[in-house]
């Protein structure tokens, strides 16, 4: 079994014009943690996180790894966090796409090969066609566990 | 010194020849940065015992233990003392008894980090400092830059008050068996008076600049500096194994006991009070990860420039040198200790001063008979250190603590570009030398 038995081929997916802010409304009403980012031509892009909000809203210096890995003696307000992500709302969400993101897999990928890949990353791969990086759809730990539980 | 390349030179060549092509190949490969430094290193160390400059019985006599002993500890205690939050504790603290206001948190941050230098590896401080420094700036909402070109500062000038500071006073101490206390007594004095000097032009550099509104400053003065204290029990356990090997190498020198000893016990010690308590599995996660923090890139690093320096050394391109710089000081001891000092500023300023102090070293030793022994050599060993620890300060690439800020800093949104560094650091650089020179000249010329 691989990546192309298993993928929701239509996932919600966002445009690379769309804006932080509205990306954060779309994860918001749909209650799901990742956008995939396509370019007009359909081509696979990036992926939106929930994970970017959490980087919006931390300090600087608590994003770089090993830097700070506590910040209990820093008190916070709704409001000052709030602020933040006013500002960052009419930002494209291009600026947020990283390389930290899970990476793509392909239609032939294996099974046992996209288990392993949500063990070490825990989010939502990207299936894309090899050569053309065009975007087939999302494999989500809901499409393994649904699969597991039927008996045919 | 020639007796010990017992080991044969393939094909006969002159061991001078093979041994000063593969130094020089060697320098000129780190200072472009295109490979590792510590793989060439190790490579070049290869070279001289395959090449048969060195046996390798007599490259691992060239190896000064002593030095990477002394730096292994203190990287595992340090290693072990950051985990418990002190060094935020200290940042906030400091930031705080000057109500956050921004001119006083960089007076601040700076002694805090030329003391914390002094008494730790440079590396290891700014790793520590410069993170809170960024949390401490955008909460203020100033600029970073002035913070972190001030922290790259006295990281350098406070490492070069002890013996402990810099790993170029590292090796000078070890080598010529310099004790703690003699560099307490001959260098920070003059620190003393390099960072004070250092302050003025900072303050009148940035004082117009860094503004930030009430709001800001009471957001810092909220930060909750007991909360950064993550484990209170590992806390006290490390500050005194940490005090205890300062107070040992203080008194060590009349129980001849060697720096690295002291280190690497405090470093056991320490390892045995966080460990003892733990079961088999979880104190063998603990110990492989107090050693994984240790840098072993540096310390391979040693290693082969060690070797690579007694290659030079064995086959006597090192005395030819120390010859030669005699000749071009006339033989004069003051003209030799001010040309000491100024050429391993600029030198240092551009290259690694760790391959640069190692290879000095030697050739300053071959030098005691021209001016009256060992004891004739002590300004010169002052002027070594004074140079290349300040000279770290010139460009950004002068010492390896510039260039973990550096990265930090770039990973933070903030990069530090080599330029605008260079243009503030350099004069303040040159400033400190003239002071060490002063200083040189009326205690010891």
């Amino acid at each position: 079994m691989t990546a192309k038995d298993l993928l929701n081929p239509h996932p919600v997916t966002i445009t690379m014009e769309e804006t932080f802010g509205g990306a954060l409304e779309i994860l918001l009403e749909r209650h799901i943690r990742a956008l995939p980012v396509l370019d007009s031509a359909g081509i696979y892009r990036g992926m939106f996180y929930l994970y970017d909000l959490w980087e919006l809203l931390l300090p600087k210096a608590a994003t770089i790894e090993g830097a700070i890995t506590d910040l209990s003696f820093m008190p916070g307000s709704v409001e000052e966090l709030r602020e933040k992500v006013l500002e960052a709302g009419p930002r494209p969400v291009t600026q947020f796409l990283k390389d930290k993101e899970a990476p793509a897999i392909h239609p032939e990928t294996s099974i046992k090969e996209a288990i392993l890949m949500l063990y070490h990353h825990d989010g939502v791969l990207p299936v894309v066609e090899k050569k053309t990086r065009r975007f087939l759809g999302i494999l989500t730990p809901w499409e393994i566990l649904n699969r597991l539980r039927d008996k045919g | 010194m020639h007796s010990e390349s017992a080991a044969k030179v393939i094909f006969g060549w002159n061991a001078a020849w093979v041994s000063s092509f593969i130094f020089a190949a060697v320098y000129v490969m780190v200072i472009t940065e295109k490979l590792n430094r510590a793989i060439l290193a190790l490579l070049g160390a290869g070279l001289m015992i395959l090449a048969g400059v060195l046996t390798q019985e007599a490259a691992i006599r060239g190896v000064d233990f002593n030095t990477i002993g002394l730096l292994l500890g203190m990287m595992v205690i340090v290693g072990i003392t950051g985990k418990c939050g002190v060094f935020q504790y200290l940042a906030i603290w400091s930031a705080k008894k000057v109500k956050a206001r921004p001119i006083g948190v960089l007076f601040m941050l700076s002694i805090v980090t030329a003391l914390l230098s002094a008494l730790l590896d440079n590396v290891t401080t700014v790793l520590l400092i410069v993170p809170v420094t960024l949390l401490i700036t955008e909460e203020l909402k100033v600029k970073p830059y002035p913070y972190l070109l001030s922290e790259i500062l006295f990281s350098n000038i406070g490492g070069t008050a002890t013996l402990i500071g810099d790993p170029p006073n590292i090796m000078i101490g070890s080598s010529v068996g310099l004790t703690f206390n003699d560099f307490v007594f001959n260098l920070t004095p003059v620190i003393l008076v390099v960072m004070a000097a250092t302050l003025i032009p900072i303050f009148f550099l940035w004082r117009r600049e860094l503004t930030a509104t009430e709001a800001a400053m009471n957001r810092v003065m909220k930060f909750n500096e007991r909360e950064a204290i993550t484990d209170p029990r590992l806390l006290k356990q490390s500050l005194a194994v940490l005090a205890a090997v300062i107070t040992g190498f203080v008194l060590a020198h009349s129980a001849a006991i060697q720096p690295a000893t002291i280190a690497m016990f405090g470093a056991a010690f320490l390892l045995l009070l966080d460990n003892f308590h733990r079961g088999a599995d979880e104190q063998a996660r603990s110990v492989h990860h107090a050693f994984s923090e240790v840098e072993w890139v540096t310390l391979m690093f040693f290693l082969g420039l060690f070797i690579l320096v007694h290659g030079l050394e064995s086959s006597g391109v090192i005395a030819r040198m120390a010859k030669e710089l005699l000749e071009a000081t006339g033989g004069d001891r003051n003209v030799t200790v001010i040309a000491v000092l100024w050429g391993s500023a600029i030198l240092s300023a551009f290259i690694d001063n760790i391959p640069f102090v190692a290879t000095m070293i030697p050739l300053i030793k071959s030098m005691a008979p021209a001016f009256g022994g060992d004891e004739g050599l002590l300004p010169l060993w002052w002027a070594l250190s004074l140079g290349a620890c300040l000279g770290g300060n010139g460009t950004l690439i002068g010492a390896s603590a510039n260039l973990v800020v550096a990265g930090m800093a770039e990973r933070a949104g903030q990069p530090i570009r080599f330029l605008a560094y260079l243009k503030s650091s350099f004069l303040l650089m040159i400033l400190s030398i003239l002071l060490s020179h002063l200083y040189l000249w009326v205690r010891f010329l």
